[in-house]
């Protein structure tokens, strides 16, 4: 049923008003008239209109109550819904904000951009089903753009109905086909592959290849082309046909592998003899010489015992050292993890550097560092020969001081000897040679944080930074530019500073000085409160990242991109499974883990009582506030950063301010559990929480997930865990505890 | 050597932003990649580790379960991104010339994984991609008048040439290089602009002569 908002006529006018200052952003004026209103009557439309001037007037504690007020009042007027959903979006409550449009749409509300707006909510929180309907009501409003064909037609797609989909598109194409002008052809082509997928997703390869054939000549992609192409032919079984495409696509790129591989599929080399395969790349080798992978790949199949794996690797490895490739070993490297062929690789090397005489210098130097670096590999199983490796690189640094590439390689090395501190300032020395360089100055920064001097990395890393109007350093640009590598890297940092501290706290003598106590907590609490506020910063940046995606919802509708709009809603779906954000989330639940642990032994404890401070502590009191006000300048993350040093967000959860600590943990390695299941530390974690939470069939569901990642004895254990707590807990019901029992006797019959 | 070119997709583009920030001083918000994946999906490149000792039959590996590293460099096991370069359409309203033509927005690889010619195997197929796809005529692009190894690269191995001098074009107050190459697709074929001199022909078997 249609309605429209009741109103008298003076209030009608005034909101009228209102509505259209609001609209041209005069909040103030708006706000006069609204309030002239809400003097004599409580008015929905007005209440509700007025929660969205408080928001934009910044007066942020004063919106989403008359937001409610007015729906209170009236919840079926559509001009209420309207602004319930503008001011839910802009507060980025997107679930809220789209069950308020909707329901203006279904209040009927003559304003049909409602529609637009509503099915970018639905796209960002994937209401697929609903979306559907929304894309199809805005088509055919507004029948004569492309767009709103193609976003229909992804709307029924990502809801798996793929005839409406492929329907739709057709349907478009049809009209369309005798107008095309030739700025719209990139878009024609991108629709017809976009055609040609739905229907891969379909299943229906012979109708897809049909198809492609049929929009060759529209198709620009010529790369998507020929590997759609490829791709259907093999699935159909025509491997010849097939094989002749991947010949063409490795004539396009020769660079790329996965055509090789996919040619050797077609022609079924499984089961050739070695020499023939191998004779097989000789002869694409020859087609393109330039090409690594032709000579490269043979080095892989090819067997250490067959005699053409040494002289073919031996003239790989000989021909680049020979014209000096400083990137020789990084290029064998994957080849050396089969044992016996690093052995015969070793031999050439050697046997080659007895003979480097009659070579220029620099031959004889990026041997030595392959020399270096093949000893590095080698100590992985064995670190003996770490020693053997600094060896062949100080020989390499006698005969070229001045290269850069040594001194990065050498700190290599001392790291993993474990000299952090010598590691940062060897390759500091490297930095001084290539000031201009980036990626020098970013190892260097890397081992400082390694070293746990975040200052002087902060210091380094500011030379590439921009430098915002007062700051001392890039530590805000670092977080604006979401460099996400440093960040993590620092949290760490700080991570280990804290238990550094803390260790010497803890053995600290019963009668130490009052003072130094206070210090040492005080540098506990604030590289503790440091390491959260940088490990939550990159949650922070992943966020963004999720709100990255809302306005390309409907910007690749009208560009024209549905494929890789479709594929960038299901990388987004899982974007927190990229392995820096599970790093994060495992360094921030370890400290986690210790302030909960914290929490239990400290409700055993008296509470505290704090001394006054007598002057001797104020004089201290205050040259420390002296210095944390230096350090804050430095640490800020943001402009007026109001917790520079993490202390609130620190406090706030040893004191379970904002929830439970369990139950923020919980809430971040959500994100895990729901995008990142092939991962042994989410259930890990999942099983830790749940176990603290006596969410017991959690706890199973996460060591079903466990059981092919972890070693059987680990596995074990925490069955054993499991099941020692269930039977000991008496507050859980027995329902709960036999599902528990059974399913643990049937998921691990063995164990 | 295990490294591998092939067209960015949107699943590299956070280890693009690592790789642009650990090698380059102009640097961009993620968005600005997205940006141009779903803009231009065909233009941008990247050069990444494969790990294939599966094909080796000789190792047996220890097959221990590991989750991947936890570096932004990787986008997945064994696979890090040495090197991309990221390519665009000139799409500003106000640029003088309607022409189609593309931009080089950044390109750069790993010091680790310098001169082994990964920059011009990127760029190659950029070009192409963009002459391909979207009918560029010309590419542009700007370059530190500083930068010798990238002057190089563009001057010597791909044959642009420098079009004007830009006062003070980077923040630091340098002066950059305007280069341009005129695109014609048939000769932006890999294959051809490497001079090979046996072309595979796609009317003989293969395996004729093995």
């Amino acid at each position: 049923m249609i309605r429209k908002p009741i109103l008298t006529s003076k209030e009608d006018q005034n909101f009228q008003e209102a509505l259209k200052l609001y609209d041209q952003k005069q909040y103030k004026k708006s706000l006069k008239l609204v309030d002239q209103n809400l003097k004599k009557h409580s008015h929905a439309e007005s209440l509700t209109l007025k929660g969205c001037i408080n928001y934009q007037l910044g007066n942020k504690s004063e919106c989403e109550s008359y937001i409610l007020k007015g729906i209170e009042k009236d919840k079926d007027n559509y001009m209420v819904n309207h602004l319930a959903g503008i001011y839910y979006r802009s507060i980025e409550n997107y679930t809220e904000s789209a069950k308020w449009l909707k329901a203006a749409v279904d209040n009927g509300s003559p304003n049909k951009q409602i529609l637009r707006d509503l099915s970018i909510l639905q796209s960002q929180i994937r209401d697929f089903k609903n979306l559907t309907t929304s894309r199809q009501q805005y088509l055919d409003f507004q029948p004569g753009y492309r767009a709103n064909w193609t976003g229909a037609a992804i709307a029924f797609h990502l809801n798996k109905n793929y005839n409406s989909a492929y329907s739709t598109l057709t349907k478009i194409e049809t009209i369309i086909k005798d107008h095309l002008q030739e700025s719209d052809m990139y878009e024609q082509s991108e629709c017809c592959l976009y055609k040609n997928d739905i229907l891969f997703d379909a299943g229906n390869i012979s109708k897809a290849l049909e198809d492609l054939e049929k929009d060759q000549s529209y198709i620009k992609d010529k790369l998507a082309y020929l590997s759609y192409k490829a791709k259907y032919l093999m699935i159909l079984g025509n491997s010849k046909e097939a094989s002749v495409i991947y010949r063409k696509l490795i004539q396009r790129n020769p660079d790329d592998i996965d055509n090789y591989k996919n040619l050797e599929i077609c022609l079924g080399t499984s089961d050739w003899e070695v020499e023939k395969r191998a004779k097989l790349y000789e002869k694409l080798a020859r087609f393109y010489p330039k090409a690594d992978v032709p000579k490269f790949l043979p080095l892989v199949f090819i067997p250490s015992t067959n005699k053409l794996f040494k002289s073919k690797v031996s003239e790989y490895i000989l021909s680049q050292l020979k014209r000096g490739v400083p990137a020789t070993f990084v290029n064998i490297k994957p080849v050396l993890k089969n044992a016996k062929k690093l052995k015969i690789v070793e031999e050439i090397v050697e046997e080659f550097y007895g003979s480097i005489g009659q070579y220029d210098p620099t031959v004889k130097l990026w041997t030595m560092y392959f020399i270096s670096q093949l000893n590095y590999f080698k100590a992985k199983s064995d670190s003996k020969f770490l020693e053997e490796s600094m060896k062949w690189i100080d020989l390499a640094i006698e005969h070229s001081p001045t290269l850069v590439e040594l001194y990065l390689f050498k700190s290599r090395i001392l790291k993993t000897q474990g000299k952090v501190v010598e590691a940062s300032e060897f390759i500091d020395q490297g930095r001084q040679m290539d000031l201009q360089d980036r990626f020098v100055n970013s190892k260097t920064v890397k081992y400082y944080l390694r070293a746990n001097n975040i200052d002087k990395a902060m210091e380094l890393i500011s030379l590439f930074t921009k430098l915002d109007k007062d700051a001392i350093n890039g530590c805000k640009d670092l977080h604006t530019m979401q460099v996400n590598w440093f960040l993590t890297e620092s949290a760490e940092a700080y991570s280990r500073l804290y238990h550094q501290y803390q260790e010497e706290l803890n053995s600290l003598p019963e009668d130490t000085d009052e003072e130094i106590v206070n210090d040492l907590k005080e540098k506990v609490d604030i590289n503790k409160g440091l390491a959260i506020k940088r490990f939550l910063a990159v949650v922070k940046i992943f966020g963004i990242f999720v709100n990255d995606q809302f306005d390309f919802h409907s910007y690749c509708l009208r560009r024209g991109t549905p494929r890789h709009y479709v594929q960038t809603i299901k990388w987004e779906d899982e974007v927190h499974s990229t392995p820096i954000f599970v790093r994060v989330i495992k360094g921030l639940s370890k400290i986690c883990f210790e302030i909960y642990d914290e929490q239990k032994v400290k409700k055993e404890e008296e509470p505290i009582k704090i001394k006054k401070n007598n002057k001797k502590q104020k004089k201290a009191k205050a040259q420390f506030l002296k210095q944390k006000e230096d350090l804050i300048k430095k640490v800020e993350s943001e402009k007026d950063d109001s917790d520079p040093l993490g202390t609130k967000v620190l406090n706030d959860l040893v004191n379970n301010s904002n929830g439970d600590i369990i139950d923020n943990l919980l809430n971040l390695t959500s994100t895990l559990i729901n995008e990142a299941k092939d991962y042994k530390i989410t259930w890990e974690l999942s099983f830790k929480l749940n176990l603290i939470k006596c969410k017991y069939i959690l706890c199973l569901q996460a060591l079903k997930n466990l059981k092919d990642k972890i070693d059987e004895d680990e596995l074990k254990q925490l069955i054993q865990t499991l099941s020692d707590q269930v039977s000991a807990d008496e507050t859980t019901n027995n329902a709960i505890k036999m599902v528990v029992e059974k399913g643990l006797a049937s998921a691990f019959p063995d164990l | 050597m295990g490294i591998k070119i092939r067209q960015a997709d949107i699943h590299d583009i956070q280890a693009i932003q690592n790789a642009n920030l650990h090698n380059l001083p102009e640097n961009y918000l993620l968005k600005y990649y997205m940006y141009h994946e779903l803009s231009w999906p065909q233009a941008s490149f990247v050069a990444t580790t494969y790990d294939e000792s599966s094909l080796d039959e000789e190792i047996n590996e220890d097959l221990k379960f590991e989750d991947p590293k936890g570096d932004t460099a990787y986008i997945r096991k064994g696979e890090k991104i040495v090197g991309y370069v990221l390519a665009k359409m000139e799409d500003d309203p106000e640029a003088e010339d309607k022409t189609p033509h593309g931009h080089i927005t950044s390109l750069s690889v790993m010091r680790t994984y310098r001169r082994m010619g990964l920059a011009d195997r990127l760029m190659k197929q950029a070009l192409y991609a963009l002459c391909e796809s979207f009918d560029a005529k010309y590419v542009s692009l700007h370059v530190r008048k500083s930068n010798r190894a990238a002057l190089h690269l563009y001057k010597d191995t791909l044959k642009f040439e420098v079009s004007s001098i830009e006062k003070s074009y980077y923040q630091d107050g340098e002066d950059a290089y305007a280069m341009r190459k005129d695109l014609v697709l048939e000769e932006l074929q890999p294959h051809l602009i490497d001079g090979d001199q046996e072309v595979d022909d796609f009317e003989k078997d293969l395996l004729e002569d093995l």
